[in-house]
């Protein structure tokens, strides 16, 4: 497992969303959490991430210990989060979008490689490198912040709801998206709202509820199991 | 009418360096989400320093900025570092005791410059505080001169630098949306420290020129702090070319004012800034405004 949480217990202003949360992540996997509003789902990706710190818990990747760690070490460690809440800088162009995300690199001459890789990967970068950021659609940003989020070569990549707001068209590119990124050698842990999409493109699916780990498991399983779309999602997940 | 010209140039030059001090609150306000509530007593300590450099050793109060501006810098630096930062976190209440942090930095230094200096007033005195040059038919003050050209530098050199480095560039994407800044890895405490630096910086420099036109003591923050308040948020929170406007604007209507009633005068203020919360609470430059006119990703 490339990444493993043990009994986590984090939250906010003293108050705890996470509380005791079991979760592995294989390598070279897409696991797709899902869970109803409030389960903690976003707030597992943001104690990865280093927005949050566990208050109580173990969060292993690769085997070394993440607790602790500001989001710069997380980065340096390998793993990038795309958030829920669309995160491009409206008056910087699609390119200066993109090259922030390497940040944190100090030799340029690698900068430039992840960048030409980045547009091989995602061609909408050099179609639209001049334009500001903000004048494209919703579909074509989050495109765009999955290629800033390959700019630092990351080993897991974590996307909150990458579905939010996008019409059925651009859902299945970017959905693609993520399969292409799975494909290319990473790992990616997403959460999900659109509980459906979500669980027939991962390998592993996690319901979440009220703080904990409900059900872990292979995606399909947890598709076709009624009582789990019945008690946790609105109604079977596998008839639509 | 002669006395209106001079009240609107007169108000105009002053408003600028109203508006030099305000710009720093709002400019820390818009990085860090902190409102510095010492940012009045920060303005009176500039002066202070002043003062004592002039009565001591007889140096200009320009060429005291030397060492006005760097001094409040590591100030706002180290208020930053050692008071805020310690409070770091997220969610409202945090945002809360940020400012009675900031507000208990506003009392210590009051207290210190009351023990130092006392409470008798004093004023910063140099030629040009009272020489004048005509203007037109008018005779204007050189300090008020001098405070605008002052002003007008120092947010020069803060536009500059926030569109002309990298540095610059990295504190505009902490201002537009911090988690995702810190997402990319921007040291946003590092930034803050900056942030509160600068702001502090403008509040003393700003003070200087406050302390040469007005009679002062440690008790004149309370009164410039609900100034610099009203004219931050009459500007728009987070808006420094908000700032700047909304305290040139006030100050000219409160020099204009001052001709036909002097007694309420300083009303104008507070009657701009219930009009301003009931017709358009976002300030002149609503930053979420802005925010929400641009297309798709401007959250």
């Amino acid at each position: 497992m490339v990444l493993t949480l043990r009994g986590v217990v984090a939250g906010y202003g003293g108050s705890d969303v996470l509380r005791g949360v079991d979760l592995d992540v294989a390598e070279r996997s897409i696991t797709c959490i899902v869970g109803p509003n409030g389960a903690g789902k976003s707030t597992v990706l943001r104690t990865i991430s280093g927005l949050l710190h566990p208050r109580i818990g173990e969060i292993l990747f690769e085997g070394k210990r993440l607790n602790g760690s500001n989001c710069r070490q997380v980065l340096a460690a390998g793993i990038v989060q795309v958030p829920q809440e669309r995160s491009l800088f409206p008056e910087m162009t699609v390119l200066e979008n993109v090259r922030l995300g390497a940040f944190t690199v100090r030799d340029q001459a690698l900068v430039q490689r992840r960048l030409d890789a980045v547009c091989e990967m995602f061609p909408i970068v050099r179609e639209r490198a001049g334009e500001r950021a903000g004048s494209l659609s919703g579909g074509q940003q989050k495109l765009v912040e999955f290629a800033r989020a390959q700019m630092l070569d990351p080993k897991l990549v974590l996307l909150d709801e990458p579905s939010m707001g996008l019409d059925p068209k651009m859902l299945r590119l970017v959905f693609d998206t993520v399969r292409m990124m799975c494909d290319a050698g990473k790992t990616v842990l997403l959460v999900e709202q659109n509980a459906r999409s979500g669980l027939r493109m991962a390998d592993t699916g996690v319901v979440m509820e009220s703080g904990r780990v409900r059900l872990e498991g292979p995606a399909g399983e947890i598709l076709e199991n009624p009582e789990i779309g019945t008690l946790y999602l609105g109604g079977a997940l596998a008839a639509s | 009418m002669h006395l209106i010209y001079v009240a609107i140039e007169t108000g105009f030059m002053i408003g600028a360096v109203y508006g030099l001090m305000a710009s720093g609150l709002t400019f820390i306000f818009g990085v860090t989400r902190v409102v510095n509530a010492a940012q009045g007593a920060v303005a009176v300590l500039g002066a202070y320093v002043s003062y004592a450099l002039g009565q001591h050793f007889g140096i200009d109060p320009f060429v005291s900025l030397i060492v006005v501006i760097p001094i409040a810098f590591v100030l706002g630096a180290f208020v930053n570092l050692i008071f805020v930062r310690r409070i770091a976190g997220i969610g409202m209440n945090v945002l809360v005791r940020a400012v009675l942090v900031t507000l208990a930095v506003a009392i210590i230094l009051q207290g210190v410059l009351e023990m130092v200096f006392g409470n008798d007033l004093v004023t910063i005195n140099a030629s040009y505080v009272t020489a004048t040059f005509a203007l037109r038919h008018d005779y204007i003050a050189y300090i008020y001169l001098f405070g605008f050209l002052l002003s007008a530098a120092l947010v020069g050199l803060l536009y500059l630098f926030l569109y002309r480095t990298r540095l610059g560039r990295v504190v505009r994407i902490a201002r537009r949306n911090r988690p995702a800044a810190r997402l990319a890895g921007v040291d946003l405490g590092r930034i803050d420290t900056i942030v509160f630096g600068i702001g502090f910086a403008f509040a003393a420099a700003g003070g200087m020129v406050y302390g040469s036109i007005n009679p002062f003591n440690p008790i004149s923050s309370y009164d410039l702090i609900t100034r610099l308040l009203a004219i931050a948020i009459i500007g728009g929170l987070g808006s420094v070319s908000g700032a700047i406007i909304a305290a040139i604007v006030l100050l000219v209507i409160e020099s204009v004012t001052a001709i036909y009633a002097p007694v309420g005068a300083t009303a104008v203020f507070y009657v701009a800034l219930a009009l301003t919360l009931v017709i358009r609470p976002g300030g002149v430059v609503d930053w979420n405004r802005v925010r929400m006119r641009l297309p798709l990703g401007a959250r």
